[in-house]
């Protein structure tokens, strides 16, 4: 007897409960802070995906910059080959043989015998001056003895302007200095300045 | 309980299977980086990172001017693979064209860059692969110009490899080229990169780099062991410009002439530099086997010779210091002057009693006046003097091979010798010993050291091989300058004054023509030479011109014109005033 009404009794309170109204248990405040928020998990994920992200692009610049230093030292050694080529080239070319050689070859002449020197002080000449001879170069048309292979392909500068050059050095030195009072004559020995 | 115990059971056994294998960590974590963390880090490197050489310059040589005798450049050897030489195919970067290219032609292209044998080049591939097929290395082409490496790189043989080389290139070829000296392939040779190779050599360092699989350095892993060192840059007294002039000038004359050889001196008498040093025949120190071997040195420092009359010059400045003689003595030169039983001292000349005083025997270059005036003093004063002008010695340069001469003392010489000596027979001199002995002449009486090299500057500023500027007085400064004067009656009254004359200019200087002795004979060959300085009353520099063996011609009047040739270009260049006052004109007869 006295189980068929416990045991019938409650189900309909429980079915009543239900349809009516739905209970939750409601989070306290503290609880509800320390629940996860999706915000966060979202953040963190976008975080995480943002760092690896950076490093990626970081790598990716580095080795860019890598590539890059690579390409401008292959650069700068191309540029100091040609710097150290055009050098050697250059102390070739401004070798005393090759000067020499150019400078007769151009027609310049020079007095090899007489120094001549004016003095600024009193516009006065020391030495005997002698014009040079239309052939007075350095070598005055010999040989070069003062062998040098490194010239052996390096063809002599020639006048390209023929005329004007030419006619310049001659009137140059085609004039000799009248004002050598303070020389004495050649006749007793070496013709040298009296004292002043 | 049951569920509690079978609980702290699990957990007991997860905490000790935990220990066991952070255990098994841990070993192994100081296996690794503790116990076997050298071998390994050894091995990662060796796996990863690249040992390269970073290889220091040679110094340079250059003269007092700056300009470089001896240049380090870089040259590139030709290598291949020979196992991976195949027909090839290039694709053009630009318009995406792909060509195909043989063997063959990849060689000609080489060859006609380089100027080699493309057949040649086959051949040795050829034979390194009969010797080995595995074969990873052969030269193509060694020492080409940046210019024929560029060239052949543009070909962009897959094949093809380069290695860069220190070269040594000598810009201004033969001037010099008897000083500097020159490199082989075993490292220095001769002169002074051999002499002077601890100042030029480079100190080569190290450094490893990590590259990626692509061959790319990877950033920031260079690590540098050792930094290389460069050379340090050898600064010499020579004016390329000055040398030039000389090697050009003795070379004319001495082929003219058809002398042996040839030198030509010039120093500057207020500090014993040497501005000019020029042999002929000398090298070409680009070209070695273009020169015979005996031509390789400098024969002005290693091949003494009897110099003859030029050493009076040091003989009446001894008389003059020792007081035994004054300018103006009158003397008469004999004919023939006995020495010692059978022998006698005779002129270049026949000739009967001279009366000529103290300047004319220097100026006539009596022998037999010179031994009348000799013989005042005693074998151990002439040879003292000798030596205070630095006979008899290396000079201060000590260049590579140098040589001291023979200057024999009073006990190992005959009454004979001892005055031969005195007039430069039967001693021997180097030119630079004879260049020196002037330069102290024309100072005032101090004998400054030869100086060659003026210092050796290092990469880190720092100069070493300073040389000594320490003088030392062979003569009194009375003694020096009347000798001077004497000698400038040579230029005034001399046989050969119109030869050595330059206007404006006092010049003083002294001629020699020397027998030389062959097989303990004296020939009919000669050693001509002419030493003097200018200008006169302020003497600044010291030329000496010596022909060996010529010819025609063996008078010191073939020497004459090229000492008046070189002094002249000297004075012009070093812009030197003319001289004031004019020569003294001491009285050579009576």
């Amino acid at each position: 007897m006295s189980a068929v009404p416990v045991t019938a009794l409650p189900r309909p309170v429980r079915e009543r409960r239900a349809e009516a109204a739905p209970l939750e248990v409601v989070a306290t405040r503290t609880q509800r802070r320390a629940r996860p928020r999706a915000v966060y998990a979202i953040v963190g994920v976008l975080g995480v995906f943002g760092i690896l992200l950076a490093q990626l692009m970081l790598s990716i610049v580095l080795s860019e910059g890598a590539y890059r230093i690579t390409a401008l030292e292959a650069q700068q050694l191309e540029l100091d080959r040609s710097a150290q080529s055009l050098g050697e080239r250059l102390n070739v070319l401004d070798s005393a043989q090759n000067l020499a050689a150019n400078a007769e070859s151009l027609g310049m002449v020079v007095s090899a015998t007489t120094p001549t020197f004016l003095l600024l002080s009193d516009g006065s000449v020391q030495g005997t001056p002698r014009p040079a001879g239309s052939a007075g170069g350095i070598l005055e048309g010999r040989d070069t003895h003062v062998g040098n292979v490194l010239l052996s392909d390096v063809p002599l500068v020639t006048l390209t302007t023929a005329g004007g050059g030419e006619s310049v050095t001659e009137t140059g030195v085609a004039t000799p200095p009248s004002s050598s009072g303070s020389l004495p004559s050649a006749s007793g020995g070496i013709p040298s300045p009296d004292t002043r | 309980m049951s569920v509690d115990r079978r609980t702290r059971r699990r957990l007991a056994a997860s905490v000790l299977v935990l220990i066991v294998v952070l255990g098994g960590f841990l070993i192994r974590l100081v296996d690794i980086q503790v116990v076997r963390a050298d071998q390994l880090s050894q091995e990662s490197e060796a796996r990863r990172s690249i040992p390269t050489t970073l290889f220091g310059a040679r110094g340079d040589i250059v003269d007092a001017n700056g300009v470089e005798l001896a240049d380090t450049v870089y040259r590139y050897d030709i290598t291949v693979s020979p196992r991976f030489v195949a027909d090839y195919t290039l694709k053009d970067e630009a318009t995406g064209e792909r060509t195909q290219h043989t063997v063959a032609e990849a060689l000609e292209g080489i060859a006609s860059v380089t100027g080699g044998d493309a057949a040649q080049m086959l051949a040795t591939i050829q034979d390194e692969l009969a010797l080995d097929p595995e074969d990873d290395h052969a030269y193509l082409v060694r020492r080409v110009t940046t210019e024929q490496f560029q060239a052949v790189r543009a070909l962009r043989i897959p094949w093809v490899y380069f290695d860069r080389v220190a070269a040594r290139t000598y810009p201004n070829g033969q001037i010099a080229g008897n000083l500097v000296g020159f490199l082989g392939t075993d490292g220095p040779q001769t002169g002074l990169e051999y002499r002077l190779n601890d100042c030029l050599d480079a100190t080569n360092g190290s450094a490893t780099y990590e590259r990626g699989a692509d061959g790319v350095k990877l950033p920031g892993t260079t690590v540098v062991q050792e930094e290389p060192v460069d050379g340090g840059t050898l600064h010499l007294t020579i004016d390329s410009d000055v040398q030039w002039f000389t090697q050009q000038t003795i070379a004319e004359q001495a082929i003219a002439i058809g002398a042996d050889w040839a030198t030509g001196w010039v120093v500057r008498v207020s500090d014993g530099h040497i501005i000019a040093a020029a042999d002929w025949p000398t090298v070409d120190p680009n070209n070695v086997d273009g020169t015979d071997p005996d031509n390789l040195g400098s024969r002005s420092f290693s091949e003494p010779f009897e110099p003859g009359s030029v050493f009076k010059a040091m003989t009446f400045a001894a008389l003059l210091d020792a007081g035994v003689t004054t300018p103006g003595e009158q003397i008469i030169a004999p004919g023939r002057y006995p020495t010692i039983a059978g022998y006698s001292i005779t002129d270049a000349w026949a000739h009967d009693d001279l009366r000529l005083t103290t300047t004319g025997v220097l100026m006539r270059s009596s022998n037999t006046g010179t031994s009348v005036l000799s013989s005042r003093l005693s074998a151990d004063e002439r040879h003292d003097y000798l030596e205070a002008f630095g006979i008899g010695q290396e000079t201060a340069v000590d260049f590579l091979g140098e040589s001291s001469g023979r200057l024999r003392d009073a006990d190992s010489i005959d009454g004979h010798g001892t005055l031969t000596q005195m007039f430069g027979q039967g001693v021997t001199a180097t030119s630079a010993q004879i260049a020196s002995a002037y330069q102290a002449l024309a100072n005032g009486g101090v004998r400054k050291p030869l100086t060659l090299v003026t210092g050796c500057e290092h990469p880190d500023g720092s100069v070493t091989h300073v040389p000594s500027t320490e003088g030392e007085r062979a003569v009194s400064e009375d003694a020096a300058d009347t000798t001077i004067a004497m000698l400038e009656s040579v230029a005034t009254d001399g046989a050969i004054a119109n030869l050595i004359s330059i206007p404006g200019y006092r010049v003083a200087a002294k001629t020699g023509t020397a027998e030389v002795a062959e097989n303990g004979r004296y020939t009919d060959e000669r050693i001509i030479s002419v030493a003097g300085v200018a200008p006169a009353d302020d003497p600044q520099f010291v030329v000496v011109v010596t022909y060996g063996k010529p010819d025609t011609m063996k008078t010191s009047a073939t020497a004459a014109p090229t000492f008046r040739a070189i002094m002249t270009q000297v004075l012009k260049t070093f812009r030197v005033a003319p001289s004031t006052e004019p020569a003294p004109r001491l009285p050579t007869t009576w």
